[in-house]
């Protein structure tokens, strides 16, 4: 089966792009950091600044390892439901599920080795870029070497291989679990987590109001809080989408004609598939939003107070901004790669609704109000999440209002999220769309 | 826009005598069309010429790769043909862009389709009337609900497609392609999905379209029984017109279409002569049909 899979692989690579980027993230991000405990590792490096380096390499390996799986299981759970026909062929004619798990475990090694060689260069790269900063914040002695050696590559390949292979199990297990008919578990355990999501969320966000303005600590509570009321927000996006739809569907589709109808029966029928888009979107929104505008926050007080900011400081800064971006640059990932995918499947409801009598345009108004509503839900609950913990964080923090940054902060990251959401639907859609209708509804989908 | 809409709205009532007209239209199919040394295309149609009258049942049949498909899309407008010209109600069918062939068919032309082609969001009155909404015309509830009725479907209006069997979803498809009065109803193996109770309710349904409500009914199939419905079938070979039987029966029907595939097997081409003055057996001159009326 492994031959089977290195020649699916080679005769179509473009399908296996996204679990590429998935993995070439993963693994550069891993890497970068990783490099850093081999810089502390190093001869002759004094103990202050091999600590400032492992605590900045250990920031990002527990949680850089659950993205890199989420972000590779994301993409790799699309390919699979794409080709369920080509699995269905193979399926009758004679391979177990055992081979076709084989197989595809065996796309997603070949895919993610592919991703860790092309990742050791930016990796070496960014890792003396991220020295660098540590180096001129002080925080590292000027006389330490940079080093790119065992460690990083280890645990790179380590983490990333890992990361395909169960992601990859975890892909063809839904998919398999689908093609024998079986439905979707409820999912008793989600429910609960969401709603431990949000309670701890709300809890953390409440543990700031307990803590001194001046303690370092302060903004990892906050920080956290609206982290995972972003969690428990997505966990239950399908039910705020429904809620919200239940409110605002009526004056919408009075207002946008037949395109704004069509988009808003759809997203009813399909809140829970949406859910895929919706959660990395409020993921993102909150993640993003909320620590950027703490860290202007943090900047304008201690700007106020007439404090130089020290060193501790400065590399909080690095090491938030740094996390923030990872994780945005995941979350879009994710966003756009299952945004993709649910609006290339729908090839087929395309092609029907052009024989109903819809023009091209009117099938992208549909798709373009879909991914509109989308976004204003997503970026709506992802700012509830991050505005709970800036207000809680500023507030101990200061005593003023908001700075005026945070609002332009704000709509950049809104602006972010609605652009990939949008360009991602529309531009997919306008590719079905050069298929004839009369061809688009006989795709097997 | 309301000047289009009138428009529309006549066109659904007033009508030209001949629902449609099809002139020496051709199509090609593959690389190298036009004759070059290298020439892999396929010609789907050569130069059929056809005229149905408004309120007739036609049947167009014959064996697989004969063309019949590519006929109905070329006159629904839903495939362009490389030449000839297509004419619905009167008007010519020019091949502009997509959207200006969508806004062509809207008022003219219906559908159904062997796979139903239903929405799955929508339920049974919402893809019923969903043609009207995307010409943004004025939405008639008591005239859908009469029109699902009349398909047997008026305690099913809240059901999605999902709920239905094949012949119901069928049903729910020619009330759509109804709803808005168009002049032709092109369909496509209505019956090919379907079990032979679904179909004779079907093909009565499209029966009763033209005899009670005058429409005029294209129909493709390649069921005898299904083509015995129409008041007249058209054969196809290769691509040319090959025939025409008139109140066919289904023994009838069965007969000439086993003799055209015996025909289309044998290598030849073209089974019938294509120089002119030789006109083929059962074909009116020239490969031109004109029916009853």
């Amino acid at each position: 089966m492994f031959s089977l899979a290195w020649k699916s692989v080679r005769q179509r690579p473009a399908r296996f792009l996204a679990t590429l980027l998935a993995a070439l993230l993963g693994a550069g991000v891993t890497m970068t950091f990783n490099s850093l405990h081999d810089t502390a590792a190093g001869a002759g490096v004094d103990d202050t600044s091999a600590e400032t380096l492992t605590t900045a390499a250990s920031v990002v390996g527990g949680y850089g390892t659950l993205l890199v799986f989420f972000a590779i299981a994301s993409t790799l759970t699309v390919n699979v439901r794409q080709r369920g026909e080509e699995i269905a062929l193979l399926r009758s004619t004679g391979a177990t599920p055992a081979q076709i798990k084989r197989m595809v475990v065996g796309e997603s090694v070949v895919v993610a080795t592919a991703g860790m060689l092309l990742a050791v260069g930016p990796a070496m790269l960014g890792g003396r870029a991220l020295f660098g900063m540590f180096q001129d914040s002080g925080q590292v002695g000027q006389d330490v070497d940079f080093a790119f050696g065992p460690i990083a590559l280890s645990s790179g390949f380590a983490i990333t291989l890992l990361a395909a292979v169960g992601a990859a199990f975890l892909a063809v297990r839904r998919a398999t679990r689908a093609l024998a008919g079986g439905r979707a578990p409820r999912g008793r355990l989600r429910v609960l987590g969401g709603a431990a999501a949000l309670v701890l969320g709300a809890g953390s966000v409440a543990a700031t109001f307990s803590m001194d303005a001046t303690e370092p600590a302060l903004m990892a509570a906050p920080a956290y809080g609206a982290i995972l009321l972003a969690v428990g927000f997505a966990v239950f996006s399908p039910h705020l989408l429904r809620l919200l739809l239940g409110w605002f569907a009526r004056p919408l589709a009075r207002l946008g004609g037949a395109g704004a109808y069509l988009a808003v029966h759809n997203m009813r029928q399909r809140a829970a598939q949406l859910a895929g888009v919706l959660m990395p979107l409020i993921l993102f929104t909150g993640v993003a939003a909320a620590t950027l505008s703490m860290q202007t926050v943090e900047n304008d007080a201690l700007a106020a107070s007439g404090l130089t900011k020290s060193v501790d400081d400065k590399n909080l800064e690095t090491l938030n901004l740094t996390v923030v971006g990872i994780i945005a640059a995941f979350a879009c990932l994710m966003l756009i790669n299952s945004l993709y995918a649910a609006t290339s499947y729908r090839t087929q409801e395309f092609g029907r609704q052009r024989l109903a009598g819809s023009t091209p345009r009117q099938v992208l108004a549909t798709v373009g109000f879909e991914g509109l509503f989308l976004t204003l839900t997503g970026t709506f609950f992802g700012t509830l999440a991050g505005l709970a913990g800036t207000l809680a964080f500023t507030s101990v923090r200061t005593d003023t209002a908001l700075p005026d940054q945070v609002y332009a902060l704000w709509l950049g990251v809104l602006a972010v999220g609605a652009a990939a959401t949008l360009l991602t639907c529309l531009g997919t859609t306008r590719r079905t769309l050069r298929t004839p209708a009369v061809a688009a509804v006989a795709v097997a989908g | 826009m309301f000047g289009k809409r009138n428009r529309g709205a006549r066109a659904g009532r007033a009508g030209h005598p001949e629902a449609l007209r099809l002139v020496k239209v051709s199509k090609r199919y593959g690389s190298g069309a036009g004759g070059g040394p290298q020439d892999n295309s396929v010609t789907a149609l050569d130069e059929v010429t056809l005229s149905l009258p408004a309120g007739s049942f036609t049947a167009i049949m014959g064996p697989s790769g004969s063309g019949k498909s590519t006929l109905l899309q070329c006159a629904a407008g839903l495939d362009r043909p490389d030449s000839g010209l297509v004419m619905v109600d009167g008007e010519e069918m020019t091949g502009g862009s997509e959207a200006e062939l969508t806004k062509f068919r809207r008022s003219r032309i219906g559908f159904v389709f062997q796979q139903y082609n239903l929405l799955p969001t929508l339920t049974v009155a919402q893809n019923t009337t969903l043609p009207l909404r995307l010409a943004g015309r004025r939405i008639d509830r008591a005239r859908t609900e009469q029109v699902l009725a009349q398909v047997g479907l008026g305690d099913r209006l809240g059901h999605r497609p999902d709920q239905l069997s094949g012949g119901q979803r069928q049903r729910v498809a020619i009330a759509r392609a109804l709803v808005t009065e168009p002049r032709v109803v092109f369909a496509d193996e209505p019956t090919g999905a379907l079990d032979m109770r679904s179909a004779r309710e079907v093909l009565r349904l499209l029966q009763q379209a033209v005899r009670v409500h005058g429409r005029t009914v294209v129909m493709v199939t390649h069921d005898p029984v299904a083509a015995s419905y129409a008041d007249s079938v058209v054969f196809l070979a290769d691509g040319r017109l090959a025939g025409q039987l008139q109140s066919p029966s289904v023994d009838a029907v069965a007969e000439r279409l086993a003799h055209l595939g015996d025909l289309a097997q044998g290598g030849a081409r073209s089974p019938y002569p294509a120089a002119p003055g030789h006109p083929a057996p059962g074909t009116a001159t020239d490969h031109t049909i004109r029916l009853g009326a």
